[in-house]
């Protein structure tokens, strides 16, 4: 899926399916991810009400264990938020964990289901609206996944 | 104490069945086989043996067997974890392992299961602790990141681990073992998993040894941020069969979700469909129970023709002998000789490497048979990959471009 589909479908947001979310599981490193949720939290910004934050030391520490996991216990998405490229704070935690998701998305297209109920985004911690867009992102990519019946839970 | 036992073999491969004919060495325990439990009639047991994959339809049978025996052991991956016919479930099969028919089944896993461990397991003995494959394994590890990943090596003496070298090895996660892939120069692909959901835990250990190939981001414009990109990159063409590389016996039980992807055939065209060539091999020597040895060379011959691969003579002259050793096992198969079974697949273990024809490759062997000792007239290489279609006795298969089977059609009646 590439994201001008995303776009297409995307504006205006289909309220039905949109409905239809309400576990959006994201873990967030400890330090630009949460960093940039705490900022916009001190700035009152509003994100979607299915984002459920787990709370990372390094994007580093997601892997194909804690999606699965996650999927498996009713999580409708996974997002995981790590530091800009070249920002880690703990050297490459945040690559090497794009990597793996990166074979999990494969995977899940092999297995015939979108690859758009996983990924990886970045955020700064300076700037809350990386966050909240990242979490915007997030949902738009998994209604285009339930839209085109390619998630995993029936009907999400 | 002699104990009654019976094996039962259900569908697909019945190598392990075969194999539990040595059961018999040595032994005052009654055994006796079924090949067809459908038309069982119901007797008592101590021991119920079940072997070769199970479908959903099977469920009363296994509890008309539970029911009338005292223990009921799962022999070999196919019945314990699905096994490598379960790789069809990606194509909407429903192959199911023994353990969501009945709670208390003991499992011997492997492909193929170890006939020590399923003898012990009938004396009621505590199964030996096994170590890590990787503790055993002659190559050594660093873990270091590899720079590229090979689909295939130069075949060659080294103590280097195959993943240090970029080519993806299960041994990590999986226990030591009696077929030993690994010392024919074939990579293991897990079929004793040390851990539970190990192809997962592969498949994130692989990902991190990636870590110096580059992965693709992108612009996202709502973060106003990078992002992992949605398009295809050097990870994705590394390994282009994940499910096939990293849950080749597991599927089933890996906390993956059912394949939706449409069947093309039978089951066993779909556990085809979708490999790579170079570990087309490597499945067929397991799967195809007596008829193992033509299924490989069928295929690796089809292959080789054309493309048109120089096969010299001494490569040739092994596999006609490995052609009529199959013949003798099937002979002694049907005999119910034991004695003699044991001697043919000692003979074939020393040509093969094991009873998964590890050894066997594209245009020759993958390690020296001793007896051979002119290891360079009969010794593989690796080969490039061309896309085209194949055909060689029983088999008739397509590649494409990235040397992946998008058609699989066999001639069952003539394995
Ligand atoms: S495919 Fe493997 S586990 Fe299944 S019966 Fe054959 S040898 Fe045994
Ligand atoms: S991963 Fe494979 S090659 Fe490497 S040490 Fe383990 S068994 Fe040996
Ligand atoms: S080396 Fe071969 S036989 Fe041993 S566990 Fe690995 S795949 Fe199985």
């Amino acid at each position: 899926m590439t994201s001008s589909e995303v776009g297409d479908f995307c504006d205006p947001m289909d309220a039905e399916i949109k409905a239809k979310i309400k576990n959006l599981v994201v873990f967030m490193c400890n330090e630009c991810g949460q960093g940039a949720a705490n900022t916009a939290g001190v700035a009152r910004m509003g994100y979607d009400a299915a984002i459920r934050i787990v709370r990372v030391q390094c994007s580093g520490q997601v892997g194909p264990i804690q999606i699965m996991d996650a999927l498996n216990n009713g999580a409708d998405a996974v997002g995981v938020v790590g530091c800009c490229l070249g920002a880690c704070h703990f050297f490459n935690g945040n690559i090497l964990s794009m990597h793996r998701i990166k074979l999990m998305k494969k995977l899940f297209k092999e297995l015939g289901y979108s690859d758009q109920f996983v990924n990886q985004w970045t955020a700064r911690a300076a700037e809350g609206e990386t966050s909240v867009g990242d979490f915007e992102d997030m949902v738009d990519r998994l209604a285009v996944a339930i839209k085109n019946k390619g998630t995993i839970k029936d009907g999400c | 104490m002699a104990v009654e036992v019976k094996v039962f073999q259900f569908n697909g491969c019945n190598k392990c069945f075969t194999e539990s004919i040595l059961l018999k060495l040595d032994s005052e325990d009654k055994v006796t086989y079924i090949e067809n439990p459908k038309g069982w009639k119901e007797e008592k047991t101590d021991i119920a043996v079940i072997t070769g994959y199970l479908l959903p339809e099977d469920g009363k049978i296994l509890e008309s067997i539970t029911k009338n025996s005292k223990k009921v052991i799962g022999y070999g991956d196919c019945v314990t974890m699905g096994g490598i016919f379960a790789l069809a479930n990606q194509n909407g099969h429903k192959i199911t392992p023994l353990k969501e028919f009945i709670d208390n089944a003991s499992s011997i896993n492997g492909c193929l299961g170890e006939i020590m461990e399923l003898n012990q397991e009938i004396k009621g003995k505590s199964p030996v602790k096994l170590k890590g494959l990787c503790t055993v394994c002659k190559r050594k590890s660093t873990c270091d990141y590899m720079e590229a990943v090979h689909r295939q090596i130069e075949f060659e003496e080294s103590d280097v681990c195959f993943n240090d070298l970029g080519y993806q090895c299960n041994g990590f996660v999986a226990q030591e073992c009696k077929e030993r892939c690994i010392d024919y120069d074939a990579p293991c692909r897990g079929c004793k998993p040390m851990v539970a959901r190990s192809g997962i835990r592969m498949l994130g250990m692989f990902g991190t040894l990636m870590g110096n190939i580059e992965v693709a981001t992108e612009h996202s414009v709502k973060g106003a941020t990078d992002k992992l990109a949605d398009e295809d990159d050097d990870i994705t063409r590394s390994v282009p069969d994940v499910l096939g590389n990293f849950f080749r016996f597991t599927l089933p039980t890996s906390g993956l979700p059912q394949g939706r992807i449409p069947s093309t055939g039978s089951v066993l065209e779909d556990v085809f469909t979708g490999r790579l060539i170079e570990e087309l091999p490597l499945i067929a020597g397991l799967l195809a129970g007596n008829k193992s040895i033509s299924l490989v060379l069928n295929i690796l011959e089809a292959y080789e023709t054309g493309t048109k691969m120089e096969v010299g003579s001494c490569t040739k002259k092994i596999r006609k002998h490995l052609r009529k050793l199959e013949g003798d096992l099937g002979k002694a198969t049907e005999s119910q000789d034991a004695q003699q079974y044991k001697e043919i697949t000692e003979k074939i273990r020393k040509i093969a490497g094991n009873m998964n024809l590890s050894n066997l490759f594209f245009g020759g062997f993958r390690s020296k048979i001793t007896e051979y000792d002119n290891f360079d007239e009969y010794k593989a290489h690796p080969f490039d990959v061309v896309e085209g279609s194949y055909a060689h006795g029983c088999v008739e298969y397509k590649i494409d471009s990235d040397g992946k089977v998008t058609d699989f059609k066999i001639k069952e009646e003539a394995l």
